[in-house]
């Protein structure tokens, strides 16, 4: 019986491997790709990773054996080490952190009931310039805009209180103060 | 929190600092610098060191030739450029500001 093995070449050398250790391969590349992202160096990084994880196996490989399994394959990436970006941790965390955050409003720093702080910090955007587009859709609309943010105001749920936030002026204090009012008014009249 | 764990940040922060010294003491190639720093303190890995040299390499502190190895495919070895020397000496004055500091403090 003959094992079947798939022929790959990484960067200058090329190797046998059986299925699972192909498949092991695969995923190790595909994620240290998706590391490295947007890095403008991505492909050199990676030939230069396909050839340290050949070294490896070959160096693991006794004479004449001629595929690679997992048991050359394991520690030949152990050995090698997942990739790390320079200064690069923050980045994905934050991702990570912005894109589990629901849609709220922020009361802390808000100009009225904090619909476009909200806004911005969910979708990523200037808040500043979403108010000024806010103003500008405000005339647009004939001030039709405003029935809107009422519906934003009353509709998105708050954020709880932020330590080390902007702090909170008189208006969205208010405003806040009106919502959670009308809601509880609403929800009395509902049940 | 143990003193390694208090000042891991610090040790990743230096490694580019380290890198630098390896490779402007003599051209050398990866397997090299990772030998040369396993018995420190900031013993790394390939994942680590390869992203780092190419970084290094467009900010044009260090650059490479390809040397035949004689078993196996040709190495790259990586050495300063002008500007990597220039760098190194900074760091290396600015880390020794630091020592001092921290050696006068607290007297």
């Amino acid at each position: 019986m003959q094992r079947i093995s798939i022929t790959v070449t990484l960067n200058r050398s090329t190797l046998k491997f059986d299925e699972a250790a192909y498949q092991r391969l695969e995923q190790y590349l595909d994620e240290a790709g998706r590391t490295l992202d947007g890095n403008p160096d991505q492909a050199e990084i990676l030939a230069d990773l396909e050839q340290a994880v050949a070294d490896q196996c070959l160096r693991r490989m006794g004479p004449g054996s001629g595929v690679v399994t997992l048991a050359e394959l394991q520690p030949a990436l152990d050995e090698v080490g997942s990739v790390q970006v320079p200064g690069a941790p923050p980045a994905s965390e934050h991702a990570a952190r912005s894109a589990t955050r629901p849609l709220q409003q922020v009361s802390e720093g808000a100009m009225i009931s904090g619909v476009c702080k909200g806004l911005a910090r969910y979708f990523g955007l200037n808040v500043t310039l979403l108010r000024i587009a806010a103003v500008l859709l405000l005339f647009a609309t004939g001030g039709g805009l405003i029935l809107v943010y009422l519906a934003l105001m009353i509709l998105i749920p708050y954020a709880p209180p932020e330590r080390g936030g902007a702090p909170i002026r008189w208006l969205p204090a208010r405003s806040r103060g009106f919502v959670e009012f009308l809601r509880a008014k609403l929800g009395a009249a509902t049940t | 929190m143990t003193a390694e764990a208090k000042l891991a940040p610090i040790r990743k922060g230096l490694l580019e600092f380290l890198v630098l010294k390896i490779v402007g003491a003599r051209s050398a190639y990866v397997l090299d610098i990772l030998r040369r720093l396993a018995e420190t303190e900031f013993s790394t890995q390939e994942g680590t060191l390869y992203p780092l040299l190419s970084k290094l390499r467009r900010e044009d502190l260090v650059l490479y030739e390809w040397q035949e190895s004689g078993s196996g495919p040709p190495r790259k070895y990586y050495r300063l450029t002008e500007a990597g020397k220039a760098q190194l000496a900074a760091l290396d004055e600015y880390w020794n500001r630091i020592n001092r500091t921290i050696a006068d403090i607290g007297h």
